[in-house]
């Protein structure tokens, strides 16, 4: 009997965990084959086919998860192809981080399937739809356990354009197709900026690989900047280079997370199908961004990290303010998305690692639950609609109220959602956000005052948070149902939809609550995924902010819902005005889309107008004077031709036929010619002779 | 007296006549009366010659013949011109410009 060593064993053990994660990520990619070879008839299968796809790759990727999470690292790679001396491998990495991030789509994207598979029944495009969704899957699947950047950069790319192919998925409609190109070309910018980085990533450390970049002992860790000169073990290279890979990384993570500059396609990609919000905003699309920060982070040094922080601060801020006057429920959402990826970059930005990716996760599940429950919403509102031929937005929150009583599952689901974002106690929204702020004013406490406009900032969001979120939900779900009380006398059949509608909801609604994440609903440092992310080990800080900070901000918050209370349901006391500068630069979504259109669109749109004219006037101009010119030479020839050589031919031919004609008369069988020519002729020969 | 002179001036004036009729005239019975005029031209000089011959009258005699054999060719000429006419309904020569069989 043949033994085998305990390293022969775990190898064993690695290479089936590796095909096991090929498994979970290919099935996807699979059941995008299946769907668009599917015939005509058997299109009502694809959505069956996509969920059976994505309920496999889950399992799959659950027992991935539970052999890799917190044990080892399994990387197995194999050669891909070589540029001269340049190897370049290709293979699966499985950390704590990619098995979280494939358990984490797989988990939200498998409810989103069940969801659409009811949501989309009358769709024309029914199994495009899923085709789609099932590429999109397998693209963030990919990018999640992909080793090596150019294989990143692979997967990032085909996410973005799957992204773009769901947002604009009703094609025939204007506006979705200028929200897919606006997605598509602000996530460009982002591409640029990672193609650079990892350009100067490999011209200095010579390798793609992940792991030897980013590990604990990889070869960045090692390098450091010295008096302007960026010293890594097999180069060096002027610091200036360091600055712009951290540039374009950033720039990378801004386009796909939607963070300040970049973050105006998210709003407009609510053009899509909600379900398909739901899955960009949870997990798929904006979630790839912190992904990537999370795997390159070693690379930021404290400057650039605090950099990181303001601009995810600002983000946070800005989303949330303009969330507040908002009046399109996708809108509010995707809003209210940004804001959160800003908690997540600045988390990130702030040194709280494990922080920000536990409220990726964290978020995922109620971001995505509170865009079902959109969903929902909207289809019913779509309904009463089209009952009854009435001329309203179904998008608009203004249209609905009272809602809570017709759908009350969507409403208890939307009530959870709600209260996991605003980061009220026992749910998870509350572990991860309360672990941030915490860690915000830790942070800041070492620093000057400046500092200080960070975890304040943070704060202040966190309550405007409370209220936009509080304002969205009571203005749906309670007083009196306002399309109603417009438009009496309207028939009203609406409900909570199939189980294919409510097992979603229940699933994810159940994922918000703290039990998942940890065992105590108000301590965030046992969160077995905060545990499981950290990177340094550090004592449990037991300081005043422990305390002082989960207390003072969520009692504001309630207060803060308590006011929002009494304004929108109880009408007293609007303290906010419908106008002023505040009003308009909120709802105007701070002129960013204005701005952009001003000092970008439009001068490009100028410069290609002009290059345009250029184009036409002067380089088609030059070509068509030559043209002009061939045509004048050929028409000079033309009449030489025509009126010298042919003229030539045509001359001979005149007097060939005048000598014919003469002659002809001769000929012409008439006998007294005949006889007249003959005694012509002999009359002069005998003058002829008779003279000469 | 009449000299050999003034006959051969009217010899030569009927010649020119019935030349001048064989191409000018549009139809084949004056055409014929025509060469009928230039032979008698002809049969003129030989009688007018035939002065120089008293012993054997040679001119005398080749006239005759001529005179006969004239005859004889108006006869078949006739003849043509009939069956021409059959054939083409028109005894103008110059629209008589197709030979053989339909």
């Amino acid at each position: 009997m043949k033994t085998i060593t305990l390293e022969e064993f775990l190898n064993d053990i690695d290479t089936l965990t590796i095909h096991f994660t090929l498994a979970a990520v290919l099935l996807p990619l699979l059941a995008f084959i299946i769907n668009f070879s599917l015939p005509g008839r058997l299109h009502k299968l694809a959505g069956w086919v996509s969920t059976i796809a994505i309920l496999l790759s889950c399992i799959i990727s659950a027992s991935v998860f539970s052999k890799v999470w917190n044990s080892h690292h399994v990387h197995q790679q194999m050669l891909w192809f070589t540029i001269g001396d340049t190897k370049v491998y290709a293979g699966v990495l499985l950390n704590n981080l990619s098995v979280l991030m494939l358990l984490l789509v797989n988990f939200i994207a498998l409810p989103v399937h069940i969801y659409s598979t009811a949501y989309m029944k009358d769709d024309e495009g029914y199994n495009r739809y899923f085709a789609y969704l099932s590429f999109f899957c397998f693209s963030m699947l990919a990018l999640v356990v992909a080793d090596n950047l150019v294989l990143f950069y692979t997967f990032w790319e085909l996410v973005g354009f799957s992204s773009y192919l769901l947002i604009g998925f009703w094609f025939t409609r204007d506006s979705a197709v200028q929200a897919n190109k606006k997605a598509f070309i602000m996530n460009r910018v982002g591409d640029i900026g990672l193609l650079t980085a990892i350009i100067i990533l490999f011209a200095q450390f010579h390798t793609f690989d992940i792991s030897q970049l980013f590990a604990d002992k990889g070869v960045i860790s090692q390098s450091v900047i010295q008096g302007g000169t960026w010293i890594a073990p097999l180069g060096n290279m002027p610091a200036v280079w360091q600055y712009i890979a951290c540039g374009g990384l950033f720039l990378a993570v801004a386009a796909k997370s939607a963070q300040f500059p970049l973050h105006t396609w998210l709003p407009d990609a609510m053009e899509g199908p909600t379900s398909i919000s739901a899955l960009i905003h949870a997990a798929t699309m904006v979630a790839a961004g912190v992904f990537l920060l999370g795997r390159v982070y070693p690379l930021f040094n404290g400057a650039e990290l605090t950099i990181l922080a303001l601009i995810g601060c600002f983000t946070a801020f800005m989303a949330a303010t303009i969330a507040l006057t908002q009046n399109d429920l996708k809108r509010i959402l995707a809003y209210s998305t940004i804001s959160q990826l800003g908690f997540m970059i600045m988390a990130m930005g702030i040194g709280a690692y494990a922080s920000s990716l536990f409220h990726l996760a964290t978020h995922a599940f109620f971001k995505c639950l509170l865009f079902l429950v959109a969903g929902i919403v909207i289809h019913q509102m779509a309904h009463i609609k089209k009952d009854n031929s009435l001329d309203i937005d179904p998008q608009n929150i203004l249209t609905m109220g009272g809602l809570r009583k017709k759908l009350p599952l969507t409403f208890i689901a939307a009530i959870i959602g709600g209260l996991a974002l605003v980061g009220l106690p026992l749910t998870s929204g509350y572990l991860s956000k309360d672990g941030i702020l915490i860690q915000a004013f830790e942070w800041s406490d070492g620093k000057s005052g400046f500092y200080k406009i960070i975890p304040i900032t943070a704060v202040l969001t966190t309550w405007l948070t409370a209220f936009y979120v509080a304002r969205l939900i009571l203005k749906v779900f309670f007083g009196e149902l306002k399309v109603l009380s417009d438009h009496p006398g309207i028939q009203i059949h609406i409900g909570d939809g199939g189980w294919r509608y409510k097992l979603p909801l229940i699933l994810l609604a159940v994922c918000c609550l703290f039990p998942l994440f940890s065992v105590s609903p108000l301590l965030y440092e046992q969160a077995w995924l905060f545990q499981g992310l950290t990177l340094t080990i550090r004592a449990v800080h037991a300081n005043i902010y422990h305390t002082l900070i989960p207390v003072s901000v969520n009692i504001l918050s309630v207060l803060v819902i308590y006011g929002a209370y009494m304004m929108y349901v109880k009408r007293k006391g609007n303290i906010f005005l419908q106008s002023g500068f505040l009003y308009r630069l909120s709802a105007g979504e701070w002129y960013f889309d204005r701005i952009y259109n001003s000092v970008i669109v439009k001068p490009i749109l100028f410069l290609s107008t002009a290059a345009f004219w250029i184009d036409r006037t002067i380089i088609d101009g030059f070509i068509n004077a030559l043209a002009d010119i061939g045509i004048k030479i050929a028409k000079l020839c033309a009449w030489i031709d025509h009126h010298i050589i042919d003229g030539f031919l045509n001359l001979l031919v005149v007097i060939v036929e005048a000598v014919g004609n003469f002659a002809r008369r001769f000929q012409g069988g008439k006998v007294q010619y005949y006889l007249f020519s003959m005694l012509v002729i002999v009359l002069l020969l005998f003058i002829l002779k008779t003279v000469f | 007296m009449i000299s050999l002179n003034d006959f051969l001036i009217v010899s030569a004036v009927l010649f020119c006549i019935g030349l001048y009729m064989i191409v000018s005239k549009r139809n084949a019975i004056q055409i014929l009366i025509g060469i009928e005029l230039m032979l008698n031209a002809a049969i003129l000089n030989l009688v007018a010659f035939g002065k120089y011959d008293r012993f054997f009258n040679g001119g005398q005699m080749f006239a005759l013949f001529a005179i006969v054999l004239a005859a004889a060719t108006t006869a078949v000429a006739l003849a043509i011109i009939l069956n021409v006419y059959r054939q083409y309904k028109t005894i103008d020569p110059g629209r008589i410009d197709k030979l053989g069989d339909e």
